[in-house]
């Protein structure tokens, strides 16, 4: 088999020494960000960026492997012991896991998490070995139209379904959008809406965007409305699973799994569709004692989101890795980790660099069972992160926030757009803004511009040429309906009650 | 919270004062509407002639100036009849806690002081004054620990970050020191 082949020597590369100390530092930073309260998966990626700048790009992305993964673990740990979780994806954990650790089963809950995450990485990334060449021989035949159909879709998509409101949805895109327009075109060498700062000139640094939004916004979000008064953190001792939580624990892995990849690889479906459904599926399937736990800390509530987050986060390469099409925010600065080192993920890539990407898609195995052999052992330590007082924190996140974004070119003018980036990040998260539509666009917009005037000049001016694809007319069509789908509802809905 | 409470979330629009102009979003959405207008007016000089068809470097442009007018606009209406957003959840924050303007102003001059003077006094010492007073406004305590953590995270990450990893950062007044 090929791909087995390829995978076997992407673990020749990973399971090199040096590949897997850089696998072992990326996968213990990773948790250990991703523990930190206020702090994300897509935070995570973003503040530990400039450590990889010195990094060879191999090696440097079986770090990102484990920064992934490592701030999914982390995310869940939070959310168990700590009942105020900050992402929508581990807010069902929260939901029972702390529940459980509150009623002295918090041991039980972060070992179901963890290997819950385990199995659900390791299979999910088993499925990703399996599509992503299946996708790679399809999308091998994709025109311009038809990568510029997939934009629009993954641009509708993550807007309509990340928020309650499509159309606040649509303004934080349609913010990513603009900034990814200022700048130099790159076709034709003029410059955009740089209004005469020089600075501008090479466009913003998907860097800044990112830390700005998430993590400045994040501490001037938490400084605008400080939680007074000692947080309240569950002990734990070294997690572990009874006989009967293995029992009812195994059957949710599997469905969450099942569950969160494929909403992973979709555009716009992310983490927090899938963890949602594990969660009902979960509570329907209950019966007995179980169906009496559920809202007290039932552990198949754990077990089965758990999975269903680690899934999906494996379920987003698929596109990313495939097609260059990031599905959430973390993916998408995973892609600008790629255009950094001036990688373009898509079929390409697996032709040009597949040791690189198969010796990341192998330190996604490693990395996975390093977690696990990492995060049972070292739970209690973990949780006392979670101590760590508030003022030092965010004092810290915006230390490491200034580090990460001077790194990229020693410019005292970044910082100051780093600023304003915060200011609206605030602005977004006050009003209820979704930041990842705003990634979204700023890392997608350029590469869907190129591909509109490549179609256009193809077509020598006729706008149908958009639509001539089947595949371009039937993604544009759902991006249509993603758009439109909240609305027909509510308008269904008005005519039921009215 | 300062603005008129409503329950619910984004598109709720009770029975509650349904029309007004007096709320704190709009800003926002406005923003959002003068942004599609800057890309219209602010790409106005770009003239390099794409190709004959009009694809030129402002084809884009436009395209993504008029949908924000567009949405800026439903923006501005959902807000006025009453719209509201949920704000983020976040470990730390408490949603129904009254804003803390002054807080937020103090990081915000404590930052920018700090991006003005970090060529000038390096990193070590901008970081650290940046740790303290920032962990200062957030209420730390005891001013001498924040004191001490600040300046040994401030070397460590100089240290860690520019003889371990090759990153540059501004040596500063220490330039000759370290």
């Amino acid at each position: 088999m090929d791909s087995f082949q390829l995978l076997m020597e992407g673990f020749a590369t990973a399971l090199t020494p040096i590949n897997l100390i850089y696998a072992l530092i990326g996968v213990t930073l990773g948790t250990l960000v991703g523990v930190l309260p206020g702090i994300g998966p897509a935070m995570t990626v973003a503040l530990l960026l400039p450590i990889t700048f010195s990094v060879p790009p191999a090696s440097a992305f079986i770090m990102f492997a484990g920064i992934y993964y490592g701030g999914m673990y982390g995310g869940s740990t939070t959310s168990i012991l700590l009942n105020t979780p900050g992402e929508s994806s581990s807010m069902i954990t929260a939901l029972e896991g702390n529940k459980m650790a509150k009623r002295g089963r918090a041991a039980q809950a972060l070992a179901t998490a963890a290997i819950g995450s385990f199995v659900a990485g390791t299979i999910a990334t088993g499925l990703l070995v399996v599509a992503a060449p299946l996708v790679v021989d399809f999308a091998i035949s994709f025109g311009p139209e038809d990568y510029f159909a997939l934009a629009i879709l993954a641009f509708t998509a993550v807007s309509s379904v990340l928020s309650r409101s499509v159309v606040r949805g649509l303004a934080s895109l349609g913010v990513g959008l603009v900034i990814g327009l200022i700048g130099i075109d790159q076709q034709t060498g003029q410059a955009r809406l740089t209004m005469g700062v020089p600075q501008l000139l090479d466009g913003i640094d998907v860097v800044i965007v990112a830390v700005g939004l998430f993590a400045l916004g994040e501490v001037l979000y938490v400084a605008s409305r400080l939680r007074h008064g000692e947080p309240e953190v569950v002990p734990v001792g070294r997690p572990f699973l009874g006989r009967s939580d293995w029992s009812r624990s195994w059957r949710p892995w599997l469905r969450g799994t099942a569950l969160g990849f494929p909403f992973g690889a979709l555009p716009g479906g992310g983490a927090e569709i899938p963890t949602f459904l594990s969660y009902t599926v979960e509570k329907k399937l209950a019966r007995g004692v179980t169906r009496e736990e559920f809202g007290k800390g039932a552990i198949e509530g754990v077990a089965g989101p758990e999975a269903a987050n680690n899934a999906s986060a494996a379920g987003t390469l698929v596109p990313l890795l495939t097609l260059g099409l990031p599905t959430s925010a973390t993916a998408a600065i995973l892609l600008a980790a790629f255009q950094q080192y001036g990688l373009q993920p898509g079929p390409q890539l697996f032709d040009h660099n597949p040791a690189l990407v198969w010796g990341m898609i192998a330190s996604l195995f490693i990395g996975n069972t390093m977690l696990l052999v990492l995060n049972l052992p070292l739970a209690p330590l973990w949780a006392r992160v979670l101590h760590i007082p508030r003022p030092y924190l965010y004092s810290g996140i915006v230390l490491f926030a200034a580090l990460g974004v001077y790194a990229l070119n020693s410019s005292w003018v970044d910082m100051v757009i780093l600023y304003v980036l915060g200011v609206l990040g605030f602005a977004m998260r006050r009003f209820g803004l979704p930041i990842a539509p705003a990634v979204i666009g700023l890392i997608l917009g350029p590469m869907a511009e190129v591909q509109l005037r490549r179609a256009l000049a193809i077509g020598a001016g006729d706008v149908t040429v958009l639509v001539r694809s089947p595949m371009a007319a039937v993604l544009l069509a759902v991006a249509l309906l993603a758009l439109f789908a909240p609305l027909i509802r509510k308008l269904a809905a008005r005519r039921i009650t009215g | 919270m300062s603005l008129p409470e409503e329950p619910g979330g984004a598109t709720d629009r009770g029975a509650d004062p349904a029309y007004s102009w007096r709320r704190p979003e709009l800003v926002l959405a406005l923003v959002v509407l003068a942004l599609g207008a800057f890309v219209i007016v602010g790409t106005a000089d770009v003239t390099a002639a794409g190709s004959t068809f009009g694809l030129g470097p402002r084809f884009f442009p436009i395209i993504v100036g008029s949908a924000l007018l567009l949405i800026g606009l439903f923006y501005v209406l959902d807000v006025v009849r009453g719209g509201r957003g949920d704000p983020e959840q976040a470990e730390d924050a408490d949603t129904d806690a009254p804003a803390d303007w002054r807080t937020v102003v103090l990081v915000s001059v404590i930052f920018l002081a700090f991006a003005g003077l970090l060529d000038l006094l390096g990193w070590i010492i901008a970081g650290a004054l940046l740790f303290f007073g920032l962990s200062v406004t957030l209420g730390a305590e005891h001013r001498l620990r924040a004191g001490v953590v600040a300046v040994v995270l401030s070397t460590l990450t100089y240290l860690a970050f520019v003889k371990g990893l090759g990153v540059t950062l501004p040596a500063g007044l220490l330039s000759g020191v370290i």
